[in-house]
């Protein structure tokens, strides 16, 4: 171990990562309202220094032997035996870092965009920050718990109040979605801990995800807890056809608010099963198999389809994130290494990817105000920059190889393919969909002759600015890496990936 | 003497309310000076509870009973009634409406809960209902020139008298049924019962089941709420959702789950339906809503459903239902109370009432109070972290515990929790999303007033963050 990996070995380390936007938050709400300028920049410094954290929490993951490296464990509600627990492994770890990523990108990009409410915008966007972290490093589920939904009240606020015309229908239908789901988790939950205490006794470990793993052996309350949290978790990713929030919300959230949505709090659904659900109700969860797996094909031929359709840029890529994610789902259920490797790689590239295209999307809207497909044509003859990225972007969606976005998606289907060929088949057929649909798109907006509406704005279409390179470039870059290199991440998180098959197939732990 | 010493809680509240008045007697000119005096005799009172919170000690031959459960109702009943006194001199000195008066009502009210949550006996236990609630119906016709505070009060007065009716004829047909007005001995006669359940004791359940319903203001019995608490002054509103509330809960326990303990497999089921219609039928009508007041009064009555989960989980054998409810009426008072004193502070002008439009942009122009009230409608929602969210937790985990019917009520909770949740946040909409009024809502606020939100947004907060310490005494009060 090096000296560095020791030091961060003696912190409280996730903590730190945890609660710093939290902290942060607090000392923003001491600045006055009346100096937007130093709020958006203390946002950043404390949004980079987390991730800066994050980065330095890395390399210790690998080197530690235990299953969660730098945990913490601190009794919280004693009566219960509720813990303050935090672990992190190379799945969650990768999660935090795109997380601790996209954040700070995401309060950059907001630099320009949110000129009304700053000070409130940047509070809201470190709480979320927080919520988003705690998720992946809880292994309490009480406390998992509190963090899930923790993260609501503040994307609630980011589309409610700095979002589109019909920003308000669009949060409540957010928030009522998410709240059905985990209202009935929290009761799949404390029945949980219940049987635990039952069992053995005692309150000790009711709530800890790594003593009840492996341990609920009654099958009604496998099935039922399960299905509670598979709810809560096909609501998050979305799957269909638990999806109808997703394009409103997309729409109507600002430009950072999309990002997030899409890069991290649809992956906490996936992250969700990985984590908890399946390990959980090992039983349970191979006997919904196959209505998990019909539910992502069809997710992913439906995404596809309504994508084609849509003549509105955000929609499009929102209806193309329920197709990528579907490929999500289906790599999960495929309980095999190929399907689960592919499946947390496309967790983690469909954040990049769609990242990048929501900021893009984003960027052109600052100019034209207008996300009208129709309207648009021959962008790529002013902007020609502009044009560049949001091509690469689109590739890397439709999954070129030597991009990122294809090893996840080809592995899914190689996972797939081992379970049922047929399911394999019919979601690489959407692979040419994709194709389709995302590189018609770049034809409509970017080629061929300026339109009349884009030609009407004159001076005002101008290309991307520093900035907004700042934002983009972290993300093309490790697209392109992990498009080369997927073994950088799938070796990462290799022993996550072993402890899954492990749990999913009702073992336990050695 | 050791009787003296053991009702000493009571004496010292019934003493304060007299000091009160000759306060004001006193020092007729002086507005702050009974609101002190109470004040500072609660604090005696407070200190006097958490000396008798170690072990039991009975008093009056019996009827009496203090101790720990005792301790934990009276310090929350206490704690009510100071937050109460907090938040209510603004609104009240606006209107020109007398303070002595209303903090003496207030106090011989904890009389009778501290009476209560000791009673032992079936005549003293309803002997101190009737000292909670009958200052309850003086609080809401306080606004005596306002004739919807009038017409508030007399239904109810009404409801209220005639509920109490049908209660004491359940009580007097139970104790001439098993010859004893002992709660426990009760129990006991009830528990030899071999031949079924005789007519009279039959009648004494359906009787005490509605007298009950009333005083929790249970569906279908819930008639007289909505009107009683929109006419009442906003802050004795507050009082009256959560003080007189947790008090019949008192009430409930120490009949359904002492002395008709034994029953259980009889009212169970009457008392799943009951909460299964207060809770959701309390939230369908709260969405409906475009003033304020009447939507939490509303949502008050939601919260009697969940309210009554607990009671059905202790019924069904599972003792921290019980734990359950004193918990969440803990973290209930502290949220209500500030939903109300946030109202309150909207309705700075005499005669102003609050529709959810005279919200809007609220958090651009007073963003302070806007906030204390989203985290109070968030801790109602409940979200984590609040005291609410975990108050929930508690209840549902309770009637898991419980299992059976119980169960499945903690089910129909959850689902409403997200019913409600819808109304709750509409609220934020206003306060947040929307632009700013035409109409200028006044904000008044006080240090009183804001001492008293402080309090009530620290507890919501302390008790989500940190439930340890109140679940801890929760279970000492059970203990006995």
């Amino acid at each position: 171990m090096s000296d560095l990996t020791q030091f961060i070995g003696s912190l409280p380390i996730l903590s730190m990562i945890t609660l710093l936007p939290l902290v942060g938050a607090l000392g923003i709400a001491l600045i006055p309202s009346s100096r937007p300028s130093t709020i958006r920049v203390a946002a950043l410094v404390i949004s980079f220094v987390t991730f800066i954290l994050s980065l330095l929490m890395l390399p210790g993951i690998r080197e530690f032997s235990s299953e969660f490296a730098f945990s913490e464990q601190i009794p919280w509600i004693p009566n219960f035996g509720i813990t303050y627990h935090l672990g992190v492994d190379g799945l969650s770890g990768a999660l935090v870092v795109l997380t601790t990523l996209l954040s700070w990108i995401c309060i950059l990009a907001s630099f320009g965009p949110i000129q009304s409410r700053v000070k409130e915008y940047f509070i809201s966007f470190l709480i979320l920050e927080t919520g988003m972290l705690g998720v992946f490093l809880s292994l309490d589920l009480f406390l998992f718990y509190i963090f899930w939904e923790i993260v609501l009240v503040p994307m609630y606020l980011i589309i409610g109040i700095w979002g589109g015309a019909d920003r308000i229908y669009a949060t409540i239908k957010f928030v009522l979605y998410t709240l059905v789901g985990s209202l009935l988790m929290l009761v799949a939950i404390l029945a949980t801990a219940f049987s635990h205490q039952v069992a053995t006794g005692s309150w000790d470990g009711a709530f800890d995800l790594l003593a009840l793993r492996g341990t609920i052996s009654d099958p009604t309350l496998q099935a039922l807890a399960f299905a509670a949290f598979a709810l809560a978790f096909a609501i998050k990713v979305p799957m269909f056809p638990f999806h109808t929030w997703l394009p409103d919300a997309h729409v109507q959230a600002p430009t950072a608010g999309s990002v997030i949505l899409a890069g991290v709090l649809l992956k906490l659904g996936g992250y969700g099963f990985i984590r908890f659900a399946i390990p959980l109700f090992p039983q349970a969860a191979q006997d919904f198999a196959p209505l998990m797996i019909v539910l992502s094909v069809i997710a992913i031929i439906y995404g596809a389809i309504v994508a084609i359709v849509q003549t509105d840029l955000k929609k499009l890529i929102a209806y193309s994130s329920v197709s990528h994610m579907g490929f999500v789902t289906l790599g999960i259920f495929s309980f095999n290494q190929q399907g689960v490797d592919g499946a947390i790689l496309q967790m983690l590239n469909h954040g990049l990817i769609t990242s990048g295209l929501f900021l893009l999307v984003g960027i052109g809207y600052e100019r034209t105000h207008d996300r009208e497909i129709a309207k648009m044509g021959g962008w790529a003859s002013r902007t020609p920059v502009y044009a560049a990225l949001f091509g690469f972007f689109l590739f890397a969606s439709v999954g070129l190889p030597g991009l990122s976005g294809f090893a996840g998606e080809f592995l899914v289907l190689l996972g797939a393919f081992l379970v049922n060929p047929m399911v394999a088949g019919a979601a690489t057929l959407v692979m040419i969909l994709a194709a389709v649909y995302l590189l018609w798109l770049y034809q409509r907006v970017f080629t061929g002759e300026l339109s009349p509406f884009l030609k009407g704005l004159g001076a005002k279409l101008t290309d991307v600015t520093p900035i907004e390179i700042a934002t983009l470039a972290p993300l093309a870059a490790m697209i392109v890496a992990f498009g080369v290199l997927p073994a950088l991440l799938t070796s990462a998180f290799a022993p996550s990936v072993a402890q899954f098959l492990m749990y999913a197939a009702g073992g336990v732990a050695p | 003497m050791n009787d003296l010493l053991t009702i000493a809680p009571l004496l010292s509240v019934g003493l304060t309310a007299v000091a009160v008045l000759l306060s004001d007697a006193i020092t007729p000119n002086r507005k702050y000076a009974p609101i002190s005096v109470a004040l500072a005799g609660l604090g005696v009172t407070a200190w006097i509870l958490l000396q008798q919170s170690g072990g039991v000690a009975t008093a009056l031959n019996g009827a009496y009973v203090g101790g720990p459960f005792v301790a934990y109702l009276g310090l929350l009943g206490a704690a009510i009634v100071a937050i109460t006194l907090l938040i209510s001199p603004d609104h009240l000195f606006a209107r020109g409406y007398p303070s002595a008066e209303f903090a003496a009502t207030l106090l011989f009210a904890l009389c009778g809960t501290i009476l209560l949550a000791a009673a032992a006996d079936l005549v003293t236990l309803f002997i101190a209902l009737e000292l909670m609630v009958i200052p309850g119906y003086l609080l809401a016709g306080f606004a005596k020139r306002d004739p919807l505070s009038t017409e508030g009060a007399v239904k109810y007065f009404l409801l209220g008298s005639f509920s109490s009716a049908i209660l004491l004829f359940g009580i007097v047909l139970l104790w001439g049924a098993t010859g004893t007005a002992s709660l426990t001995e009760i129990a006991i006669s009830l528990t030899l019962l071999t031949t079924g359940v005789p007519p009279a004791v039959a009648v004494a359940l359906a009787l005490i089941t509605t007298g009950s319903a009333f005083k929790i203001a249970a569906v279908p019995f819930h008639y007289w709420t909505p009107d009683a608490y929109q006419g009442s002054p906003t802050p004795i509103t507050g009082y009256l959702s959560v003080g007189p509330k947790i008090g019949a809960f008192v009430l409930l326990i120490k009949l359904f789950l002492i002395a008709l303990l034994p029953l259980a497999e009889v009212w169970i089921p009457v008392m799943v339906i009951l909460a299964a219609a207060t809770m959701t039928l309390g939230n369908l009508v709260a969405l409906t809503q475009g003033n304020v007041k009447r939507m939490l009064a509303y949502s008050s009555i939601a919260h009697t459903g969940y309210l009554m989960v607990g009671i059905v989980a202790a019924g069904a054998g599972e003792a921290s239902g019980i734990a359950g409810i004193l918990f969440y009426g803990a973290a209930y008072a502290l949220m209500n109370l500030g939903a109300f004193a946030f109202l309150a502070v909207i309705q700075g002008r005499p005669g102003a009432t609050v529709q959810l439009s005279d919200l809007a942009g609220l958090g651009r122009k007073h963003p302070q109070i806007a906030l204390l009230a989203a985290l109070f409608l968030l801790s109602l929602t409940g979200i984590p972290p609040t005291a609410g969210f975990f108050a929930k937790a508690y209840v549902i985990l309770s009637a898991l515990q419980a299992g059976g019917l119980a169960a499945i009520l903690a089910i129909v909770a959850v689902l409403n929790a997200a019913i409600a949740a819808f109304y709750y946040l509409r609220v934020i909409v206003y306060l947040f999303m929307r632009d700013p009024a035409e109409t200028d809502v006044q904000v008044a606020t006080s240090p009183l007033l804001r001492a008293g939100l402080l309090i009530a947004a620290a507890g919501t907060i302390l008790l989500g963050l940190l439930p340890g310490g109140l679940i801890e005494a929760v279970v000492q009060a059970l203990a006995s």
